[in-house]
């Protein structure tokens, strides 16, 4: 199943969803496709005037242009996942994902979704994570239970 | 760039606190599979850059070597990018800092797959005024 994870670019999340044989949505996925493919502005680093346009599909036109760009990206993982797993109060809210509006908007569109979603707390000593790796490998196996 | 390396995919393949490898036996191990890949030595392991299945067979040959303590994690930029390489930007590349928050938990974490326990995901339920009230009570 494509397990939608948030934050989008995690190193846990990613690597627990793979080892149980699901495939995760990862961000860097869709930063891959923008780096690489030779364009007329090839290849942009940044968003192109095109992506807050893209992003309008998830956001208002009131809505910042950061929020849509970054929805441009973000939006599509969200759309192909099956199931999600959340993991709020991350701290690494820097980089593609340092925008509170967007992760916010994001989580909001996962749980209306109407998908199995986990929803998790960042861990933050030993004992915590143990119990989120547990959780998550759970999570991942009634999914797996569930479509046979 | 040539439209090849389009479809080329980058994978950082990371080592936990606990590894019992180093990132030298982890590059060497990769290049004794000799696959088609370019493989890169980096401070938290390797990373690799090749054709989709070719770096998923090196990735779970590499993962056998100890099983618990090898993550892996897509990479969005080709390895050496001069647009992300820390050569060239003279600092830490941007994706570091959060793999180095990260790496914190992953002891924990390979910990708890070596030892799995069972949880339920069911939320604890509110404790009744009455049931709360006979608690108190007894106490």
């Amino acid at each position: 199943m494509k397990i939608a994870i948030f934050p989008p670019n995690s190193l846990i999340l990613a690597d627990l969803v793979e080892r149980r044989g699901h495939e995760p949505l990862v961000l860097q996925r869709e930063i891959r496709k923008r780096v690489t493919t030779p364009e007329i502005d090839s290849p942009p680093l940044n968003m192109t005037e095109e992506d807050p346009i893209k992003g309008l599909k998830y956001a208002a036109i009131e809505v910042p242009s950061g929020v849509r760009g970054r929805m441009a990206l973000l939006g599509p993982l969200i759309e192909e996942a099956d199931a999600a797993i959340i993991m709020e109060d991350a701290p690494f809210g820097f980089g593609c994902v340092g925008c509170a509006r967007t992760n916010e908007l994001c989580m909001f569109n996962l749980r209306k979704k109407n998908i199995p979603v986990l929803e998790l707390k960042y861990p933050t000593n030993r004992e915590e994570t143990k119990e989120v790796v547990n959780k998550i490998n759970t999570f991942l196996d009634s999914l797996e239970e569930k479509n046979g | 760039m040539s439209p090849l390396e389009n479809s080329k995919v980058t994978r950082m393949i990371i080592l936990g606190p606990s590894a019992n490898i180093s990132q030298s036996e982890l590059v060497r191990k990769l290049h004794m599979m000799e696959l088609p890949l370019t493989i890169k030595s980096t401070c938290y392991g390797a990373a690799v850059s090749g054709e989709e299945d070719v770096v998923k067979k090196a990735i779970d040959g590499v993962r056998e070597l100890d099983p618990y303590n090898i993550f892996s994690k897509d990479r969005g930029f080709p390895p050496g990018d001069p647009r992300r390489c820390r050569a060239k930007r003279g600092g830490a590349r941007e994706g570091f800092h959060q793999l180095e928050k990260e790496f914190e938990l992953l002891d924990a974490v390979s910990n708890a797959l070596e030892h799995p326990q069972k949880v339920s995901l069911k939320k604890a339920k509110k404790v009744s005024p009455e049931e709360f009230k006979e608690i108190a009570e007894e106490n």
